[in-house]
């Protein structure tokens, strides 16, 4: 470092008023007042009271969830016939970061396709919810919901396979479309 | 029919029945009026799970601090770490007594005898018996004060009672057998040291505007009015002595900014890292107390105790705290816990506004800022009140209107005088390096003898 870039700050004078630490602390005593204020008046209410009251069921404008990007649990899209639109190219698991996505692909039995998912699994616990994997699809087939409680007894059973994935196609397709 | 009653259970057995049990529920209910305001002050709802509005959370803490293990770990001092908690408790319920909750009640009683006459334990009778005319029957008026103990050294017996509260958290620190707790210990012990000293000459302000030292005459002197509309409260003519014994009693109670004793950040849980179970719960539950009983102590002799104008205290203008109904008395205590809520209130919302004070800082303040300033207040009081002669009433010396603007303006010029000494008091240096022989800031010493 030279000598040049060096900047000597000189410490802030107290004025008389900060010496005397009272004024200074009825301002600040004044501060948390206005604070206590805003929680307890009457429409005060700013904070979401969770298992009572959730997100989703709020407006967007007053802090409510704006489904369609959120960052919840992942599906597996299906199309039209119920097949799943994966057509096991591995660029979700490529631009995984966390490394996440499994899967093993095998030959496809429709014409349309040369090779579909034999398994997907997503293991859940090492997912940060980034959205690359869903970024990434070229089939749109990967998608992330907006399901936020994801709950399990052991490891094992937080891994998604892809019956499982399908499963929450079928559960939040119809509030959230594809 | 009361007066009766009050032969066979006097009045302060009641007072102390009912404060006693009052001050243990209020302990824990202040726990969560703290969590309450906490959370409010930054932006949030607080405890709201346990019964409506999170009502009955005191009431979930105290079963699981009693059902908690009381683990004690193996090299503590037994006996003191037993006895800490239970010095707490007993300090504050102590101090409790001589606090004047209602004034003084006045009944008659029908005796029927002159030889005969009983009196409530602990009244006075006023004046002698009189004959009804019915035989040998006769009336006696007698006082009595709604106060478990009315002590006519009240202010004295407070000052020496809550400074013993130190030697709880001290043997807490001591026999915990842990370094922080001692530290803890050691920590509030100075400090008590300290804010003692300006505590007590704030108190002495006060006592030597009217020459008393029993909290219910200094509360009944109160209780009268300035040029006809001003209640002649304490703290409109000493502000500075009102602050200056708020800011101790912040000390005393080792409350944030003051609470070094048990700064989490640095020493865990301070004097109370090794307590578990119930024992927590005492001492815990004893600065909860203690708060309350500070807060009441200020508010007799700064807040004109149970005094509110237009709704106590208006029964007899030249005796203010003397009453003949119960209802008063009742009213009396209910105003006096209010504002105690108040002061409490304020006491809460210090600790949430401002952060804790560094170890010299705290000393800074107490020695070189509450202790002049009181000290000039008290001194000016004094030569106030020497040179303007004063005749007593019932013993008490009261204060007029105009010596309360002259009190006033005395709080004023020692602001201004200490704000023009402030400028030129010699800065302290906190960061100075101490010449220590075999300090390794020692210059005397070659460096190659320090390795």
């Amino acid at each position: 470092m030279k000598q040049e870039d060096i900047i000597l700050v000189e410490e802030p004078q107290l004025t008389l008023s900060d010496g005397f630490y009272l004024p200074q602390v009825f301002i600040g005593l004044g501060t948390t007042m206005k604070h206590m204020w805003k929680t307890i008046r009457p429409s005060g209410d700013i904070v979401v009271q969770y298992p009572e009251e959730r997100r989703e069921d709020r407006p967007v404008d007053e802090g409510g969830m704006l489904r369609p990007t959120y960052r919840g649990v992942h599906r597996l899209n299906k199309d039209m016939e119920g097949r799943p639109n994966c057509v096991a190219c591995f660029m979700c698991s490529t631009a995984c970061p966390a490394k996440c996505i499994h899967i093993e692909a095998g030959e496809s039995p429709w014409p349309d396709r040369e090779k579909y998912p034999v398994k997907f699994d997503i293991d859940e616990l090492r997912c940060i919810y980034c959205g690359m994997c869903e970024e990434a699809c070229p089939c749109d087939a990967i998608e992330l919901t907006s399901i936020y409680k994801l709950v399990g007894t052991s490891r094992q059973e937080m891994i998604l396979d892809k019956e499982k994935l399908l499963e929450i196609y079928d559960q939040t397709i119809d509030h959230e479309p594809m | 029919m009361i007066d009766k009653f009050f032969t066979i259970v006097p009045p302060w057995l009641i007072v102390l029945l009912v404060i006693f049990n009052v001050l243990l529920g209020a302990a824990a209910y202040l726990i969560l009026l703290e969590r309450k305001i906490a959370s409010w002050t930054q932006d949030r709802i607080g405890p709201n799970r346990v019964g409506p509005a999170g009502l009955l959370q005191p009431l979930a803490d105290g079963i699981k601090m009693f059902v908690k293990e009381d683990f004690r770990s193996k090299n503590t001092d037994k006996f003191m770490f037993t006895i800490a908690p239970i010095i707490m408790m007993l300090v504050v319920f102590t101090a409790m007594a001589v606090i004047p909750w209602g004034g003084v009640y006045q009944g008659t009683l029908t005796h029927e005898s002159p030889d005969a006459i009983s009196i409530p334990h602990g009244a006075t009778l006023v004046g002698d018996p009189e004959p009804t005319g019915n035989g040998t029957e006769v009336v006696s008026t007698y006082r009595v004060p709604f106060q478990v103990f009315d002590a006519n050294i009240g202010v004295l017996f407070l000052i020496a009672v809550l400074a013993l509260a130190v030697y709880a958290v001290v043997f807490a620190g001591w026999a915990s057998n842990n370094k922080y707790s001692f530290l803890g210990g050691i920590r509030a012990a100075a400090q008590m040291v300290s804010y003692e000293v300006p505590m007590g000459l704030s108190i002495i302000t006060v006592v030597l505007m009217f020459g008393t030292l029993s909290l219910n005459e200094i509360t009944e002197a109160q209780a009268r009015y300035w040029f006809g509309f001003i209640p002649a409260w304490n703290i409109f003519c000493q502000p500075l002595a009102f602050i200056m014994f708020l800011i101790c009693l912040h000390a005393e109670a080792n409350r944030a900014p003051f609470d070094l004793a048990e700064a989490e950040q640095e020493l865990v849980g301070g004097y109370h890292t090794e307590y578990s179970s119930m024992r927590l719960g005492l001492l815990l539950m004893g600065e909860y107390v203690g708060m309350v009983i500070t807060s009441a102590v200020l508010v007799a002799l700064f807040l004109g105790g149970w005094h509110f104008p237009g709704l106590t205290g208006n029964v007899d203008p030249a005796n203010p705290s003397v009453t003949t109904s119960l209802l008063e008395i009742v009213l009396r205590i209910v105003v006096y816990l209010v504002k105690i809520l108040v002061i409490i209130g304020v006491f809460m919302w210090v600790r949430w506004t401002l952060p804790r004070f560094r170890y010299d800082q705290l000393m800074n303040m107490a020695w070189r800022g509450l202790i002049p300033i009181s000290l000039f207040g008290m001194v000016g009081t004094a030569v106030v009140i020497y040179f303007w002669n004063r005749e007593p009433v019932d013993g008490v010396l009261l204060i007029s209107g105009t010596q309360a603007i002259a009190l006033l303006a005395l709080n004023v010029i020692a602001l201004v005088v200490f704000a023009v000494a402030a400028k030129m008091l010699p800065k302290a240096n906190p960061n100075r390096k101490l010449q220590v022989p075999g300090s390794r800031f020692n210059p005397t010493q070659p460096a190659t003898q320090l390795d």
